[in-house]
């Protein structure tokens, strides 16, 4: 160990550890006592204290550390993280009037932590959940055995927008249609984990999970080390071998990560992997195709790509087949794919399972592939497409958030308790013009975190994005990406919704 | 290497080389002006707005805050330093995974430090001050891009992209000096006086190693022949096209000599002009058809390296 080398930095001073090693040394009660004073228990479950206000054991080390810093210190260190962000390009773009400003992704200093014992259930629950998909997608887009035998209606997969009719009996390598997957995890008030959303199309956000975690551990040092969380630095690699398994040969695959450029708003975030994986980061117009088979234009000629990470959807991938008027992707790339000269990852298609409306079958089908229970519950679910359900929704709209089927990044939603009379009665009508359109579910509490605002440490409602990798076999880095809701009391985390995110810590224990 | 990245990195290094130069003139211009008359003074801006091709953004009698404020800080003169930052920044982000850490992380520092500053903040402190520091980070840019990449293809092709770049930069510039080229603006300046061409070695750093090679004999035949055929000074025509004949024989490995061939020719050609030309043969007005060869021949060398590397017509090598 090298305790000797490290002891020079002030967390390493008695105070961080005292509390790290026996869990108490405070009585700093939220909403009482600084740093604490503004933060307020409600009826979400609380990441970091109990419901009488004690500290739970896993957050002890944390709070010792946070009662002994000074807030200008806190303060501080929230701004080297900002400073850090933007420092490294970690920005995206808005565009306004004639104005392009590079902004960052706030990123909060105090981590989320969870136990051991916790992570060991969400990760065998998501595991699960992507495996029932993965079959899912393999059935719909093959004999459809799910649809004939009446567990999932036939009209909702088929006349789903995101249904791919091209892709049925394209053979997909080990049935992994879903290659990266970013399940959507809040905690109930119960503190019981539920999935609210699954991703499987072009999930974004791990470049920040690892970000996070670079600037937390600088920020904290000491507790870091004590809590023992586990590692996540190796997800680049973890990809690289999900990409790899997608080929049967291992030697000199050309693996590539297609980008829709440096405007997209994850740009950062495909440089980043590429650079890490060490692969090629192209560009739609970097790739051609010829005789079926896919190349990039290189200055010594073009070169065969086996492998294409894709980061556009689906719609661009192929204006031959899709989009005719996207510039993002490649002419006859799906000719290639079809014909097995490429492999893509995600799988054209996936769009289809994670439909809102399908989610609220996801149980059904974990039940239905795997003979299992569902580790991982849903969030109540009502379809408004059934009528039953659409009278109830809209007879308690003040209580529930109705989300569109199609939709994702928190567009085309309402938050009904939050939503004023009129908003309510102007959704109401766009719900019986269309309910198939919709779903109801209630509003969740999600769980609330520490987090700093100026002048101390809040709660702020949170929610958990882990990543989940399959191709030949399953792997997950134990972490993920956590946003927060910064302003108080909202529950809305997405970034395009003045949402933040947070480094995830995972402890062994 | 994809086409692609090859020129984005070959752009990259041909706006950091300009940004280098705009602001090695500003800090040289306005530290050295204090010595002049103001006529002097008048005339020798009237060479710097020329060299930097800037005549459009900057009117006929404009005093030197005025002209700074064009050259350097003008979002809307292509050719201003912040612009040539933000468009090397633009390339760099564009192939962020080919760069270093440490190379990134300094040019967008600089870029974003470059955002919050304005003409009236660094005026009222010392302004050349303030453009030598920008030139330092550039020369430590230089360094990390020097020390922490691989010296692959892609470097190469910031090798090429920035030794044309200084080719064409100091040819301009000499060409301003032999008062060949007509200004875009009002009438010529008068020819240069003994303290301008010594401005004009240090416009190429290149004050001290002159004297080493010439004594501090400040001549005008010697500093053209300095700068023009020196094989060993960093700053000289010579050595700039010698670095873009050794890049070249390095970026596209693998690919056929006779796709190579026009743009290493073109080079050769141009490399031989420098390796056996001598002032003394340059006389009246041939100097002027070298300089402006010099120029051309760089633009020629460009072409040939972009149709033969980044926009070939993908049937031709199937």
């Amino acid at each position: 160990m090298q305790q000797g080398v490290l002891q020079n930095t002030e967390d390493f001073g008695a105070n961080a550890m005292d509390g790290a090693m026996d869990g108490t040394g405070n009585d700093a009660r939220p909403g009482r006592d600084a740093p604490y004073k503004q933060y307020v228990l409600g009826a979400a479950y609380d990441e970091m204290f109990a419901h009488g206000g004690g500290v739970r054991p896993h957050y002890a080390a944390l709070n010792s550390r946070l009662l002994s810093l000074a807030p200008e210190e806190l303060s501080r260190r929230q701004q080297a993280c900002e400073q850090s962000f933007l420092q490294q390009g970690i920005t995206f773009t808005v565009y306004s009037d004639s104005q392009a400003t590079e902004r960052i992704i706030p990123t909060d200093l105090l981590p989320r932590i969870v136990t051991g014992q916790e992570w060991a259930r969400v990760d065998a629950g998501i595991k699960q959940r992507v495996t029932a998909l993965n079959l899912f997608l393999r059935d719909i887009y093959s004999e459809g055995r799910v649809l004939k035998d009446g567990i999932v209606p036939r009209g909702m997969i088929y006349g789903s927008k995101h249904y791919r009719r091209e892709m049925r009996g394209v053979s997909v390598p080990h049935g992994a249609y879903v290659n990266v997957c970013g399940t959507d995890l809040v905690r109930r008030e119960d503190g019981a984990f539920v999935v609210l959303e699954d991703n499987l199309r072009v999930p974004s956000g791990v470049s920040y999970m690892l970000a996070n975690r670079d600037v937390v551990r600088r920020a904290f040092p000491g507790v870091f080390r004590a809590a023992s969380v586990r590692p996540i630095e190796h997800y680049p690699q973890e990809l690289l071998t999900t990409l790899k398994s997608l080929v049967p040969f291992q030697e000199d695959v050309s693996i590539a990560v297609l980008t829709p450029g440096v405007f997209n708003s994850a740009y950062f975030e495909h440089a980043f992997l590429a650079r890490q994986m060490g692969v090629e980061l192209v560009e739609g117009r970097d790739l051609l195709v010829n005789d079926n088979a896919v190349y990039m234009r290189t200055t010594s000629g073009l070169k065969r790509i086996d492998v294409i990470y894709r980061r556009v959807d689906d719609d661009f991938v192929d204006p031959l087949i899709f989009r005719d008027d996207s510039e993002l992707g490649v002419p006859g790339i799906f000719n290639a794919y079809r014909a097995g000269n490429v492999a893509i990852a995600n799988a054209l298609g996936t769009g289809v399972a994670d439909d809102k409306a399908v989610y609220a079958y996801v149980p059904r089908l974990i039940r239905y592939y795997l003979s299992e229970e569902p580790i991982l519950e849903n969030v109540e679910t009502f379809l408004c497409r059934e009528e039953k359900s659409l009278s109830h929704v809209l007879a308690n709209l003040d209580k529930l958030v109705v989300k569109a089927v199609g939709e994702s990044g928190g567009y085309g939603m309402l938050v009904g308790p939050h939503a004023s009379q009129p908003e309510r009665d102007a959704f109401a009508q766009k719900l019986k013009s269309d309910p198939e359109n919709y779903i109801a579910q209630p509003t969740i509490q999600l769980s609330t975190s520490p987090t700093y605002v100026e002048g101390g440490v809040e709660a702020r409602h949170v929610d958990l994005r882990p990543f989940i990798l399959t191709g030949e076999e399953t792997r997950i880095v134990p972490g993920g990406l956590t946003r927060v809701a910064l302003r108080r009391g909202s529950l809305v985390v997405n970034s395009s919704q003045g949402g933040g995110s947070k480094d995830t810590w995972v402890l062994s224990e | 290497m994809l086409s692609r990245v090859a020129d984005s990195l070959y752009w990259m290094a041909r706006y950091l080389e300009r940004a280098e130069h705009t602001s090695r003139l500003l800090a040289v211009k306005l530290e050295s002006m204090v010595e002049q008359s103001r006529e002097d003074a008048d005339a020798s801006w009237r060479r710097v707005v020329g060299a930097l091709a800037a005549e459009e953004s900057v009117s006929e009698h404009s005093d030197a805050f005025v002209v700074t404020q064009a050259l350097a800080f003008d979002r809307d003169n292509s050719s201003s330093l912040v612009s040539s930052l933000r468009f090397a920044r633009d390339n760099a982000r564009q192939v962020r995974e080919q760069l270093s850490t440490e190379v990134w992380e300094r040019l967008n520092g600089l870029y974003l430090q470059l955002q919050t500053v304005t003409i009236d903040s660094i005026w009222v402190h010392q302004p050349a001050r303030f453009f030598r520091d920008v030139m330092e980070d550039l020369y430590t840019l230089g360094g990390l891009t020097y020390t922490t990449l691989r010296h692959g293809e892609g470097w190469h092709f910031l090798e090429m992209g920035r030794f044309i770049e200084r080719a064409q930069l100091v040819s301009r510039l000499l060409d301003i000096h032999f008062g060949i080229v007509a200004l875009g603006y009002g009438a010529p300046p008068p020819p240069p006086k003994y303290f301008d061409w010594l401005v004009l070695l240090k416009f190429c750093t290149a004050f001290e190693p002159y004297c080493k090679e010439h004594t501090a004999a400040i001549r005008a035949d010697r500093i053209a022949q300095f700068l023009l055929f020196d094989s060993e000074f960093p700053h000289s025509v010579r050595f700039a096209i010698d670095r873009v004949v050794e890049a070249l024989h390095h970026v596209a490995p693998g690919v056929p000599p006779a796709r190579r061939a026009q743009a290493e020719r073109l080079a050769g050609r141009l490399k031989a002009a420098v390796d056996f030309g001598q002032f003394d043969d340059l006389t009246g007005s041939s100097i002027d058809k070298f300089l402006e060869d010099i120029s051309k021949q760089c633009e020629e060398i460009h072409n040939a390296v972009f149709s033969a590397y980044i926009v070939y017509d993908a049937e031709a090598v199937l």
